[in-house]
């Protein structure tokens, strides 16, 4: 190191802006962070080629329609069908028809691409600032531990909507370049419902990953804990409800069949069309939802609250 | 965008930096701080203390972290208890450990720090580059902070500080880790910032080299408690009877001749330095004629006052308090 230059030392002249802009930073370095990881691309590569599922098999099933132009036609030796028919039962079996079904299919596809990247990115995100002690260069500016978490909430959030909301709005508008401005016109409460559905993923998940991280910090843990919350419950339910036949509020349990269930809610669709069947209420779903993010905003407070600034 | 809060400009500066009056701080039943009153100036200060003595504490309570469990303080005007971000704001704070955010690049870094603080954006980018030049980085600017040596990792830390300009700088052990060479560069940098760029300093280390060539004032803190406080020239022994030498030539009939005109040699360092007491009514001009006699040449000769080591066990002990630092 040699002689430090300051003869050139100038002051700084601007102006302050709102701690609360503070949060974005550091949502953006949260998210800089995962950008920077390729595994991430490789997962979300997997995510877009779900999407891409969806947008070319719409557009696909809709051109092909446009181009018969024979009134029936010879499926083998099963006799002569309509083929407007046949494209009409695939698009429904395939649930390729732009009402609230298909939304909620590429929403709980989708899900698996965040919960993945989730468990995987969570240290990341939260993680390594405990680990690192970067809490102490976050803490020690003029933004509160609330601007810390609601950034990195933030971060979790973008990715999110990144999945899902956005490529769901995506798929909607497509829905109405290929059916028409009635489409967009009957369909406008899905809109509403995809913004709802990626709010409730976005607030849940969020909450979730950045409390598991901020207490688990490392990857392995954060997986485990993960894994835990999400999966052995979705065994257990299933077994129980499906298997052995009890009441189907134990269905509850699996945090993410209530998000599932809530998004539905949301995006009209009828209860007896939410595999499997039976389920219980949505509202019942909703409460446990709220109830699992106020215990996460608590285990927060207590991990925020007990990091030592000046060591 | 969103309205300006305050310029770095228009922070008043009241006359005291710092003005504790009866601060304590207690963790459950454990007292960390009893009652510190304090009245600080702006200028370079030393914080000094044991482990344990309560430094830490009195950092977060400066930082409006922490608010006191009794009493009250100020920080450039600003109440401690209920500032909060904008008295962190007028602060640039150095930690000593961790702090950094791995995978970002040093201006990354710098600049991230100078958005929290609530510079735009792109002020913040520009003032990072102007910065990281200023501590000699910018070749290392687009690095990863992971490949910093620790010397550059301290720049850097001072850098975070720097970069929205406060008037105060808080530094925990800004040399902890540093070869001779990258210390000495800190601690010139320190000086030059203190001195030459208006900032106060307060410099939490318990390294008492450090304070004692960066600080103008020190307080020594033990078990919460401010045991001394004042300018480090002001503090510090004058003693007219202490001496440093240093001879060149065979010392042996030199040490000779100075016992026998009754002169305590207090430390032979055997390479011709010496530190001696001198008997009533010595005069400097003694110790030219008894070198000449002994065949030596006295090529140093100045007053030893009691440096800051001396003066922080002094203070212990007058208080009855363990020296270890």
């Amino acid at each position: 190191m040699g002689q430090p230059n300051l003869l050139h030392y100038r002051p700084w002249r601007g102006e302050f802006q709102e701690p609360l802009l503070g949060v974005w930073p550091v949502a953006r370095v949260g998210l800089r962070m995962m950008f920077r990881w390729w595994p991430f691309w490789v997962i979300y590569g997997l995510g877009m080629m779900i999407f891409l599922f969806f947008f070319f098999g719409q557009y696909f099933l809709a051109w092909a329609d446009t181009q018969v132009t024979e009134a029936n036609v010879q499926l083998g030796g099963f006799g002569r069908y309509d083929p407007h028919d046949l494209f009409r039962i695939l698009r429904h079996a395939l649930k390729l028809t732009g009402n609230g079904e298909t939304y909620r299919n590429f929403f709980w596809y989708q899900s698996y691409i965040i919960l993945v990247i989730l468990a995987l990115a969570g240290s990341m995100i939260v993680g390594n600032d405990i680990r690192h002690g970067s809490m102490a260069f976050y803490l020690s500016k003029p933004i509160s531990r609330w601007h810390y978490l609601l950034g990195k909430c933030l971060a979790a959030g973008v990715f999110i909507n990144m999945v899902t909301t956005l490529p769901a709005l995506v798929l909607f508008v497509e829905f109405g370049f290929l059916d028409g401005w009635d489409y967009v016109r009957e369909s406008a409460h899905l809109c509403f419902g995809i913004l709802g559905y990626g709010l409730v993923l976005t607030v849940t998940f969020s909450l979730l990953i950045v409390a598991v991280a901020s207490w688990m910090k490392t990857t392995v843990p954060i997986i485990m804990t993960w894994a835990t919350v999400f999966l052995f419950p979705k065994l257990v339910a299933s077994m129980l409800v499906d298997g052995l036949q009890f009441h189907p509020r134990l269905r509850l349990i699996d945090l993410w069949n209530d998000a599932y269930l809530v998004g539905n809610w949301l995006l009209d669709v009828p209860p007896d069309r939410i595999p499997p069947w039976p389920q219980p209420a949505w509202y019942e779903a909703g409460g446990v939802l709220v109830v699992l993010c106020a215990a996460c905003l608590v285990a927060l407070v207590l991990r925020i609250q007990a990091v030592e600034i000046v060591k | 965008m969103a309205s300006a809060v305050t310029t770095s400009r228009s922070v008043q500066r009241p006359a005291a930096l710092i003005e504790l009056d009866r601060v304590s701080r207690f963790y459950g039943s454990n007292r960390a701080l009893h009652e510190v009153s304090l009245t600080l100036q702006p200028g370079r200060i030393g914080l000094l203390g044991p482990n344990g003595a309560g430094k830490s504490t009195l950092l977060k309570i400066l930082l409006g972290l922490l608010p006191p469990s009794s009493g009250s303080g100020r920080l450039l005007g600003y109440d401690l208890a209920s500032a909060g971000g904008t008295l962190r704001r007028a602060i640039g704070y150095m930690p000593e450990a961790g702090a950094l955010v791995p995978g970002l690049t040093g201006s990354e870094y710098v600049a991230l720090a100078g958005e929290l603080y609530g510079m735009p954006r792109k002020q913040a980018l520009r003032r990072a580059h102007e910065v990281l030049s200023y501590l000699e980085l910018e070749d290392a600017r687009y690095r990863r902070l992971e490949e910093y040596s620790t010397g550059m990792k301290q720049r850097l830390k001072l850098g975070q500080a720097l970069v929205h300009d406060p008037p105060v700088l808080l530094l925990d052990e800004p040399t902890s880790g540093l070869d001779p060479a990258g210390r000495e560069a800190m601690l010139r940098l320190l000086l030059s910032l203190g001195r030459d760029h208006g900032k106060s300093v307060l410099l939490c280390t318990h390294l008492l080299g450090d304070v004692e060539r960066v600080c103008d004032t020190v307080v020594i803190l033990h078990h919460g408690q401010v045991l001394k406080q004042g300018g480090v020239a002001e503090l510090r022994t004058t003693r007219q009877d202490r001496y440093r030498l240093q001879i060149q030539g065979d010392p042996h009939t030199f040490l000779h001749e100075l016992r026998l005109e009754g002169v305590k040699v207090l430390q032979d360092n055997g390479h011709g330095g010496l530190r001696v007491a001198v008997p009533e009514g010595w005069t400097t001009r003694a110790f030219f004629t008894l070198a000449d006699n002994s065949g030596v040449v006295l090529r140093g000769l100045q007053r030893d006052d009691e440096d800051l080591e001396e003066l922080f066990h002094r203070v212990l002990a007058e208080n009855g308090k363990d020296g270890a630092v």
